[in-house]
């Protein structure tokens, strides 16, 4: 690893060109100082971390274009999917690529944790990620969630007021979180801004938030697991 | 092909494209470039674009091209208006709609202009009408009811209907419309189901708190059974559809035990008896021994023109129609069916047994009320009327019992009121917002129909079984014309509006209540004058409009009219009725339309001393000659029939209505089809005195010519 411009560790960067050297290999460094080739076989991971990385991103860059034709107000939001569908061009292809690329980022997602858990990846060092994956998840359900009410249209809507009542069923605080997450007591305005804030803004934030401790922690923790370390020491 | 080749070929397969991965870089690149080369594609050859190119092509070959390739414009077209909330997209595809070239039968669609209407495109958009989806850029979309939309194009024939969601009020020139209208309101739906625009009236079937007074429980019984009693030999009812002789009962589809309780129920509905009417026996004496005494009756019956609102069936050449007008019920069968104290009591005072009924009180010498009653009973009779009605005899406890819950059940009461029960309002479904019902929200159960809103309803109103076996709607008879009247009015009732610009749009429902106190107003209500005349925007349509009647006619004329009405048009059938008014009430009215019943634009203070017999002479050439009015009024017997007979207008009408009427009919009585002349002062005045001069020798002339000039219908 080249660390030529790198600044003593522990000493402030005044430099701005140290500082982009740094940034450089903090890059670097989602990897391993050493990476064995085994490590990034298809065998061990089926790469379905990166896949989700690689849908979210998709998620960000569709999700970003979709936000310049949409508006979260009634009945705006459902006109803007017209126009999304018959005027804007390649409309249709960019809300249906960010509609399946969230199906498929849902997927992904389970089934990275699927093979985390029953190679038993989770086990320490990795317990922490194993908790920020687990995060990660429930606000990948999430976002999942709040963008289906934005089209406003039946399927959402209703869609919505089931999803929300199943919330209120919690114990004690059911009816409180429904209002939180509504604005109200029912699917109306407020609960679209409300759904619209969430899936533009906090969750997308929190969700790269996660993932940047989450790729953090792999580097920390070894990179990816591999079984049999004995016999990838051998190589 | 062996299977080892199969094997070779796909391990070349896989050398050669996935060798190394380099080529599988290469290739999966490729693939992916590809599938993201499909949304541009797609875009580029959307349906939009393909009608574009069509619609060049068809304006190069019109003469002027230039012009219109000169407006065309590509790319999306809309009409946005956000008061309203629309935004239509349809000008996408139809380019030429507002081309006044491209009307013709030539231009292929979706090119040709739209036909000229009372509203402009660019105002109103498309779909305030035609329905579908506005935004939508694809045919099918646009059109078709699919996932996304479910309110599809609305069919031309049915296209009256978005009128009507503005138009709350008559609208003329929706003649479909405004006729589902009427009838929603003549089969007394709003007894059932909430109408927006059509008011529940204060009585919508007869009450029945007396009924057993009336009728017999076999009568009830029949009744119920069907109200339709018109029948040919065969026993098929004849007389159908609801122009004339549909009763306003429809008919319940009720088991025979079902008929015998409510019959039973209906039977005991007695309370006040009714006091039987003592004619005066010297007139009884000498009129019965008569043997015409019933045809007496007849022509009494002819001359006091009852059939103005009454009907009675005849048979021609082995086909029966009904003649006579549709205010009143139809009285062929009525001798079978009333008891004969009813019968005299009523027509001395239909109000004493039904407050709300629209028959006027006429003035009756015993003599006449015996004749008439006499024939009522003796020739409007059917003996086989009652003869599949099983025995019922007198009705028992658990009967009457069985048949009060009845007419709960069967939504009876929801038209008919009887003492201890009030009518039950929305006994059926709310139909405020049936025409943008979804079809997902229909329920077609076993109906072979196609799914569409349209098909639904004319399915559910021929025949409410076919949609739900059991539902408890009555059977009603229309024909064609009268079913997809009623669909229209039914399709014109979207809810309320759904944009606070569409509310600005609502054209309100007038609803203009006339009921006059004093004198006038005591005798207005007793003969019932609204029935049939329109008295300041209320009333009905059978009759001429009153509102400016004291400008019209002369005192002396009113009166003379009004003790004995003689028909002003000859050829009509439906006259008005010989109430046989005593001179002070003809008073009454005479003083009440001078004071009351003018016009503004009829100048009042006219004298007929102004017009001179020269200006007579003139006025005669330019009637008979120049402008020809003969064509449609009579003078004495020569004439056409289109106006009214001029001959008596020197005693009939006041010189200021006729000078007024000249300069412009319409400002007097609107959509009047006198034709509005361009005539000139000097020609109005001389028509003016000529039509002064046409006097009758007195009013015997007419009251001759009443009885004897029947016509058909």
């Amino acid at each position: 690893m080249q660390k030529s411009l790198a600044a003593p560790t522990g000493t402030a960067i005044r430099n701005p060109i140290q500082a982009l050297a740094r940034w450089r290999d903090e890059f670097k460094e989602i990897f391993s100082a050493r990476v064995r080739e085994r490590q990034l076989g298809f065998r061990y991971t089926w790469y379905l971390g990166a896949l989700t990385l690689g849908t979210f991103s998709i998620q960000l860059i569709t999700g970003l274009l979709l936000m310049l034709y949409y508006h979260p107000s009634i009945p705006q939001g459902y006109a803007d999917m017209k126009d999304l569908h018959f005027v804007v061009s390649s409309g249709v292809f960019l809300r249906n690529l960010h509609r399946w690329s969230a199906h498929a980022m849902v997927f992904l997602v389970f089934a990275h944790m699927a093979k985390v858990f029953y190679r038993g990846a989770y086990r320490p060092p990795r317990e922490l990620n194993w908790v920020v994956g687990v995060c990660l998840l429930l606000l990948t359900l999430l976002a999942s969630y709040t963008g289906y009410l934005l089209p406003w249209d039946q399927l959402s809507y209703w869609g919505t007021t089931v999803g929300s009542s199943i919330i209120s069923s919690t114990p004690f605080i059911g009816e409180k979180l429904r209002f939180i997450l509504l604005g109200g007591h029912t699917v109306n305005a407020n609960a679209l801004l409300r759904f619209y804030v969430l899936h533009v803004v906090i969750l997308p934030l929190a969700v790269i938030l996660l993932v940047a401790i989450h790729l953090w922690r792999l580097h920390k923790d070894g990179g990816m697991y591999v079984e049999h370390e004995k016999n990838v020491e051998k190589r | 092909m062996n299977p080892q080749n199969v094997r070779g070929l796909i391990g070349w397969v896989r050398r050669v494209f996935f060798g190394d991965p380099a080529r599988r870089f290469a290739w999966v690149s490729l693939l992916l470039t590809l599938s993201l080369a499909v949304a541009p594609t797609k875009d580029f050859f959307r349906q939009s674009r393909q009608y574009q190119r069509q619609y060049s092509k068809v304006i190069e070959r019109r003469p002027d091209a230039r012009a219109l390739r000169g407006r065309m414009v590509s790319g999306i077209h809309q009409i946005w208006l956000p008061d309203l909330g629309i935004l239509d997209r349809c000008t996408t595809c139809h380019l030429g709609i507002a081309e006044p070239t491209l009307a013709d039968a030539s231009v292929p669609q979706p090119f040709r202009a739209h036909p000229p209407i009372p509203h402009d495109a660019e105002k109103w958009g498309c779909v305030v009408c035609h329905r579908g989806q506005g935004p939508a850029t694809e045919v099918a979309e646009a059109h078709e009811t699919t996932v996304a939309w479910e309110q599809p194009i609305l069919p031309v024939h049915f296209i009256q209907a978005s009128c009507g969601t503005c138009h709350l009020d008559d609208l003329p020139q929706a003649p479909q419309l405004d006729q589902g209208r009427q009838l929603l309101a003549r089969f007394d739906c709003t007894g059932c189901h909430k109408i927006a625009g059509i008011d529940r009236p204060a009585m919508l079937g007869p009450d029945l708190t007396d009924i057993g007074t009336k009728v017999s429980r076999e009568w009830l019984y029949k009744w119920l059974k069907e109200p339709r009693t018109i029948a040919d030999a065969n026993g098929n009812v004849t007389v159908d559809g609801i122009d004339f002789g549909e009763p306003r009962m429809p008919t319940f589809r009720l088991s025979d035990s079902e008929l015998q309780d409510l019959s039973a129920y209906l039977s005991t509905r007695n309370a006040h008896p009714i006091r039987p009417y003592h004619f005066d026996p010297r007139i009884v004496a000498s009129l019965s021994k008569r043997q015409d005494v019933a045809d007496q009756g007849e022509a009494r019956f002819r001359q006091m023109f009852c059939s103005t609102c009454h009907s009675l069936a005849v048979t021609r050449a082995g086909e029966t129609s009904l003649i006579g007008g549709d205010i009143g019920p139809e009285l062929t069968k009525i001798g079978s069916k009333v008891n004969p104290d009813w019968l005299a009591a009523w027509l001395r005072n239909p109000q004493e047994y039904l407050p709300h009924s629209q028959m006027p009180r006429y003035e009756w010498s015993d003599a006449d009320l015996y004749e008439v009653t006499r024939y009522m009973e003796t020739k409007l009779t059917d003996p086989d009327l009652l003869a599949d009605v099983p025995k019922l005899g007198s009705p028992t406890k658990t009967e009457i019992e069985a048949g009060q819950r009845l007419f709960v059940d069967k939504g009876c009461a929801s038209c008919h009121v009887t003492e201890g029960l009030s009518p039950q309002e929305d006994f059926g479904p709310d139909l405020s917002a049936i025409g943008s019902r979804n079809i997902s929200q229909l329920d077609f159960g076993p109906a072979k129909v196609q799914p569409t809103l349209i098909a639904y309803l004319k399915s559910k109103i021929s025949n409410p079984l076919s949609v739900n076996p059991s539902g408890r709607m009555p059977q009603y008879h229309l024909d064609q014309a009268s079913l997809d009247a009623v669909t229209t009015a039914l399709l014109s009732l979207t809810g309320p509006p759904s944009t606070r610009g569409m509310e600005k749009l609502i054209v309100a429902r007038q609803n203009p209540e006339f009921h006059p106190a004093g004198e006038f107003g005591k005798l207005y209500e007793r003969y019932k004058c609204y029935a049939c005349h329109k008295f300041n925007g209320f009333g009905g349509t059978l009759a001429p409009d009153l509102s400016y009647e004291g400008s019209r006619a002369t005192r002396q004329w009113l009166l003379q009219f009004m003790e004995n009405p003689q028909t002003l048009r000859p050829t009509l059938v439906l006259r008005m009725p010989q109430f046989n008014m005593p001179e002070r009430d003809a008073a009454v009215f005479a003083d009440y339309f001078e004071t009351a019943m003018q016009s503004p634009a009829v100048d009042a203070t006219l004298d007929r001393k102004q017009f001179t017999p020269t200006m007579a002479a003139a006025g005669k050439q330019l009637y008979e000659k120049k402008y020809q009015c003969q064509a449609c009024h009579t003078i004495g017997s020569a004439g056409g029939y289109v106006g009214p007979s001029l001959g008596n207008a020197g005693n009939w009408l006041t010189p200021g209505w006729i000078e007024a009427w000249l300069r412009n009919p319409q400002a007097l009585v609107p959509g009047t089809i006198e034709p509005r002349q361009a005539f000139t002062a000097d020609e109005i005045q001389a028509l003016t005195a000529y039509l002064l001069t046409l006097k009758q020798s007195g009013p015997a002339n007419g009251a001759a010519a009443a009885p004897s000039a029947r016509g058909t219908k």
